[in-house]
């Protein structure tokens, strides 16, 4: 069991970045740790079941005296931008000016950053401009023609889901959108083409995928000792389950535990 | 325009993000509640296109998280759960009202949403209106025959229902769902009834997203009677639509139909002012 080694304040809801575009709730540390912990959030359906989790393990972190920013990238949650204006150019440079925000707010220039699925390849593509120290991510999309493909039959499915509508739609109803949210051209082609490799800092990988999923940790250059397997498999591609919240003590626990220990 | 983000409520305990025009400061104001456990954006970010698309018609807009929801946390006091959402609602409109200069707003909430919408608007004194998206509805009599009848001359249902299946049914979910909890049929028409007699503006718009309960336009009469049909009220079945509204073209039509009926019975010229 966790306990809460120091009092939590309240997070700070702000915008902030380049026009103050981004939206951000930003958890003061109760007294500085030498490190912060930035939160990168996946995109699309996945950061909607995912915001409790968030939610939950920034208090988690706060509760340990460490600071934490969540944040939304460019056409995401509550920051500007239309959702069909998300890119993945831009959400790196959107994270390099969240690490820079949290460095500034909690006078630390070490800064974890914690992501799932896209939002772990988002932070290890944003490694180097974020300036990050060390890496946690959950469940990693490696492979984004996979994820291109997988996303693309799972909106053919929900068009016909007699679960959902009355009648199946039209494919031009469905067209240009994944899950709920549309898809610029921009954003599909670069993660058709995203491949992640290593990076340059320590990376830890918490693995929650099906055991019949490709998984292809080795990529990343990690050890075995790097990798965490979780029980039981996260249902991320689960179109029954699209509209649930995705909810894990072991994720909080672990990269509580983990965060702590980082020396 | 920029939003703000903003912690209120009377423990400091609550988030959401207002868009404020500069101009037509005093347009009646819109506050949008939470669609059941989903945070202040809205199922797909509904709720960011929603204000953003009325702020860009002038209407100052605030979308928040109710206590405990999304990123609000308790409240710390002894209330019921209704009690806590007419305090919230009441902490929100303040909030809109200092930020906006709006006295008079309209609520918008989907699903669990309209249900919290309802409950305010039949006492809250500032709510003008309100838009209730899958909110209460009834199996009628009605509702039954458009659901059965054609089942009992489908032939292929019939040749389904009786081969021998391969495997068994796959067994119903455990888990929770997306519902409205019943309140009684005449307690909600009563409610109508009496919000229409404050001069309250109400819209009701169902999808098809909810056909094992509501299937056909003719059954807000069959559920309400003539309440719906009185001249403060109207409604709309989007039978294409599922609940949340997950395909764009769905969520434009939504937000179509909601800014038409703003613009008709609020319009910012002359807005928060009771008609």
């Amino acid at each position: 069991m966790t306990m809460l080694t120091t009092p939590i304040e309240a997070d700070l809801p702000l915008y902030f970045g380049t026009g103050a575009e981004l939206f951000g709730l930003y958890q003061p540390a109760g007294a500085p740790a030498g490190k912060a912990v930035l939160l990168c959030p996946p995109l699309g359906q996945e950061q909607i079941r995912c915001h409790r989790l968030y939610r939950q393990l920034a208090h988690a972190l706060a509760a340990e005296g460490i600071a934490v920013l969540r944040f939304d990238y460019y056409g995401c949650g509550d920051s500007a931008g239309a959702s069909d204006e998300v890119d993945w150019q831009r959400c790196l440079a959107d994270t390099r000016d969240a690490a820079n925000e949290l460095r500034r707010r909690s006078r630390t220039d070490r800064i974890v950053a914690f992501g799932a699925r896209l939002g772990g390849s988002i932070a290890l593509a944003a490694t180097g401009a974020a300036r990050f120290s060390e890496l946690v991510v959950w469940d990693p999309v490696l492979d984004g023609n996979a994820y291109v493909e997988r996303m693309e039959a799972m909106q053919a499915a929900l068009r016909q889901d007699p679960q959902r509508f009355c009648t199946p739609r039209q494919v031009s109803d469905a067209d240009g959108q994944w899950l709920g949210f549309p898809i610029g051209t921009s954003l599909r082609q670069a993660l058709i083409e995203l491949h992640c490799g290593p990076a340059n800092v320590p990376v830890w990988i918490l693995d929650s995928l099906e055991p019949a999923a490709t998984r292809e940790w080795q990529s990343l250059g990690v050890h075995a000792s790097q990798i965490k397997t979780l029980q039981p498999p996260t249902p991320w591609d689960d179109l029954g389950r699209l509209e649930m919240a995705i909810l894990s003590h072991a994720v909080i626990q672990a990269v509580t535990a983990h965060v702590r220990e980082l020396a | 325009m920029k939003e703000q983000a903003f912690r209120f409520g009377r423990a400091h305990h609550m988030v959401g993000v207002a868009g404020v025009p500069t101009a037509n400061a005093h347009a009646v104001g819109v506050v949008v509640l939470n669609a059941g456990l989903v945070h202040r954006i809205g199922p797909f970010r509904l709720h960011v296109d929603l204000t953003r698309r009325l702020n860009a018609c002038g209407y100052p807009t605030l979308r928040f998280d109710l206590s405990t929801v999304g990123d609000s946390g308790a409240s710390g006091e002894p209330q019921t759960r209704d009690q806590q959402v007419r305090a919230d609602v009441a902490d929100a409109v303040s909030l809109l009202s200092r930020q906006s200069g709006c006295t008079r707003v309209v609520l918008i909430g989907l699903c669990s949403g309209a249900q919290n919408a309802h409950a305010v608007a039949c006492t809250d004194a500032s709510v003008a209106g309100a838009i209730f998206l899958d909110g209460y509805a009834y199996r009628t009599v009605g509702y039954r025959l458009r659901h059965y009848l054609p089942r009992l001359f489908d032939a292929g249902r019939w040749l389904r229902a009786l081969a021998p299946r391969p495997h068994p049914p796959t067994p119903r979910s455990t888990e929770p769902v997306f519902s409205v909890a019943a309140m009684p049929r005449d307690v909600v028409r009563s409610d109508f009834a009496s919000m229409l007699d404050r001069g309250l503006k109400l819209r009701l718009i169902y999808s098809g997203g909810i056909s094992n309960y509501f299937n056909h336009a003719r059954q807000f009469r069959e559920c309400f009677g003539r309440v719906v049909t009185r001249p403060g009220a109207s409604t709309r079945f989007i039978r294409e639509a599922d609940h949340t509204y997950s395909l764009a073209c769905d969520r434009n039509r939504l937000l179509d139909d909601i800014e038409h009926w703003l613009t008709s019975h609020f319009p910012v010229a002359t807005a928060g002012v009771p008609s």
